[in-house]
């Protein structure tokens, strides 16, 4: 332990920009990963809570204040409904909705990542062919477009993001098929007789999975970002129903009245993206740790 | 026709094999260029050839395994007298493995390093046997006792990582065997190995072989180790058979100069330097139109139909087969019409 992070020091003899030791690095993503866990926690805490209701209206305590009413302990918002509630109410969708999108994600870019990689020829010119269309499809334009004629939903969001944003799980699973293609211990099953979806399902997934559960993670910050700002556009979840962005939406009009009805929803946001961040700062920063010590 | 023409066929025949591919510029490249040989039951045959003669290539063509762009463009490649050519997918699955198990040339990248040496044999055996995981795990076991593999039971639950080379290769023959296949072809088994491990290992296959009285196809550049192993010889160059015959015969009178040139090129006496035959092989797709030898062959020095004509491969008086112009020569005249077998 001690020598790697005397290595550290001795490898980047000159630098331009400190760079953190591989134990203040996992120290930080294991904070980060702490913060996600307590919010999450505290999400379901709030469901059990016997004062938990996120829509019923009391106009007689509008506009509450945090630490002022104990049956509110964050406050109420315009019309009295309990910001708690609906913090973590809208916590609870929107980070299911970034799991379904995330887990769409997964599937279709594992897949098609296996396939032109192990299959490579035709295969690959198809998938690379939609891998490009879908990162030249703008995400956005389509859900309003999609919202405009189906109506906006949490089934379309989960399909249109789920659809849109998969082409970094498939870049890494071709790459990862590819180079493992043309290894013998692949080969050899073949020369046996297994079928290529024999394969693929025991001689390549296993060397691929742990690198997609990477990316998976890495995604989910921005996922829930591009979540949230899709909210805030109207084209996500409809209101009443909570969701952080949506939160951020209603709160902006009382911006002046009211402003913790936007600071809670976003702190939550903030949150939740920077605790996913630095917790996949690990696996990153591990992969790209510059060669220091020839073993 | 006399009774011994209308004999069995043979286990595997090779008829004008042509497998070409697409060269950068749109044209057809010829990789393997008109290759025939037959092979029998229980037979041991070595082909023996420099990198890129073509002989891995043969043998993938064998199994319908060509990489992607390549392709069986002439020719018919008889299994037990079927033509395989051209078979569907799921119909070469059933041939490879249960019928021809193939022996890799990397130990080392031959098995899965995520999964237990025994499973991946299991696997091995459960691809064409329908047996409950228990009997084919016994199976293993003895398999793995055939390949000399001591205390089975234990080694079989270790991960490729913790056995050496030489155990790994066992590992892989047990694999090919796994299915008592009618014939094993053997991609340079023993090359990535040490040489004190080498002879180890050709044991032990040439035991596991003879248990199966399977057909071995013993791919190598090792004239030597082809020799010790194979009754019967192909010398492959630029994707041509240049001769073929029986391993005495080869390495007593060569009849073609390309053979000569690898048998002067071992390093037999003390204090002498090995003989190297000049230039390289020709890339497949400059091959020369006549005789692809031909540049490099002391023989053809200022003979044009080295250079025109492309050598048939025949038989010469002494039994081998031999694919040049000037085999006469070398001691080799034509064999006599009609005195072929």
């Amino acid at each position: 332990m001690t020598d790697t992070v005397a290595m550290a020091q001795v490898g980047t003899a000159a630098p331009r920009r400190r760079r953190l030791s591989a134990r203040q690095g996992r120290w930080l993503s294991t904070c980060g990963g702490l913060i996600v866990v307590l919010v999450i926690l505290a999400i379901i805490a709030v469901h059990l809570w016997p004062g938990f209701d996120a829509f019923t209206q009391d106009l007689a305590h509008a506009r509450l204040g945090p630490f002022v009413d104990p049956k509110h302990p964050l406050g109420t918002d315009v019309v009295g409904r309990d910001l708690l509630s609906r913090v973590a109410a809208g916590g609870q969708t929107t980070l299911l909705i970034t799991a379904a999108i995330v887990l769409v994600n997964f599937v279709v870019g594992t897949v098609l990542g296996l396939l032109a990689g192990f299959f490579g020829g035709w295969a690959d010119n198809v998938i690379a062919l939609v891998t490009d269309v879908s990162l030249a499809l703008p995400a956005v334009l389509l859900l309003i477009a999609l919202s405009a004629i189906f109506g906006p939903s949490a089934l379309l969001m989960i399909l249109v993001l789920g659809f849109t944003h998969w082409m970094s799980f498939a870049r890494l699973a071709r790459a990862t098929a590819l180079s493992l293609r043309s290894r013998d211990f692949v080969m050899a099953p073949r020369m046996l007789g297994a079928s290529s979806a024999r394969i693929i399902r025991t001689h390549i997934l296993p060397h691929v999975l742990p690198q997609m559960f990477i990316v998976a993670v890495t995604s989910i910050g921005s996922v829930i970002l591009l979540q949230a700002g899709l909210d805030y556009l109207g084209l996500g979840i409809q209101p009443p129903d909570p969701t952080w962005g949506g939160l951020v939406l209603e709160g902006q009009k009382y911006m002046r009245l009211s402003p913790w009805q936007v600071i809670l929803p976003g702190l939550a946001i903030f949150l939740v993206v920077g605790g996913t961040t630095f917790f996949s700062q690990r696996f990153t920063a591990e992969s790209t740790q510059p060669l220091r010590k020839v073993r | 026709m006399s009774a011994e023409m209308i004999r069995k066929a043979p286990l595997l025949e090779v008829n004008g094999l042509v497998v070409t591919t697409t060269g950068p510029d749109g044209e057809t490249v010829r990789l393997i260029d008109d290759v025939s040989f037959t092979v029998d039951d229980g037979e041991v045959v070595g082909i023996v050839g420099e990198s890129g003669s073509g002989k891995s290539l043969t043998m993938l063509a064998v199994m319908g395994l060509l990489p992607y762009g390549l392709e069986v463009a002439a020719g018919s490649i008889l299994w037990r007298g079927k033509d395989i050519v051209g078979l569907r997918e799921q119909q070469l699955r059933e041939i490879r493995g249960r019928d021809i198990g193939m022996i890799f040339q990397d130990p080392m990248t031959a098995l899965n390093p995520l999964r237990r040496i025994g499973s991946q044999l299991a696997e091995a055996i459960r691809l064409h046997q329908r047996v409950p995981r228990r009997v084919a795990r016994a199976r293993v076991h003895d398999l793995l006792d055939t390949v000399g593999v001591k205390d089975a039971a234990k080694r079989a639950r270790a991960y490729p990582h913790e056995w050496s080379g030489g155990m790994r290769q066992r590992a892989v023959i047990a694999m090919a065997m796994a299915n008592d296949p009618a014939l094993l072809i053997a991609d340079e088994p023993t090359t990535a190995l040490d040489v004190t491990v080498q002879a180890q290992v050709m044991r032990t296959l040439e035991k596991a072989r003879a248990e199966l009285s399977s057909a071995l196809i013993l791919i190598t550049h090792d004239l030597g180790l082809a020799a010790q192993n194979a009754s019967r010889m192909l010398i492959m160059y630029s994707g041509r058979i240049v001769e073929s015959g029986s391993t005495r015969d080869i390495f007593l009178s060569p009849t073609h100069p390309y053979t000569q040139g690898l048998l002067k090129s071992r390093l037999a006496e003390r204090d002498e330097r090995a003989y190297a035959i000049p230039g390289n092989p020709p890339s497949p797709r400059l091959r020369p139109s006549g005789c692809a030898f031909a540049p490099r062959c002391e023989l053809s020095r200022g003979r044009s139909v080295c250079v025109d004509a492309r050598p048939r491969l025949e038989l010469r008086a002494n039994g081998s087969c031999s694919a040049c112009h000037f085999a006469q020569e070398l001691g080799a005249p034509v064999a006599p019409v009609g005195s072929e077998a």
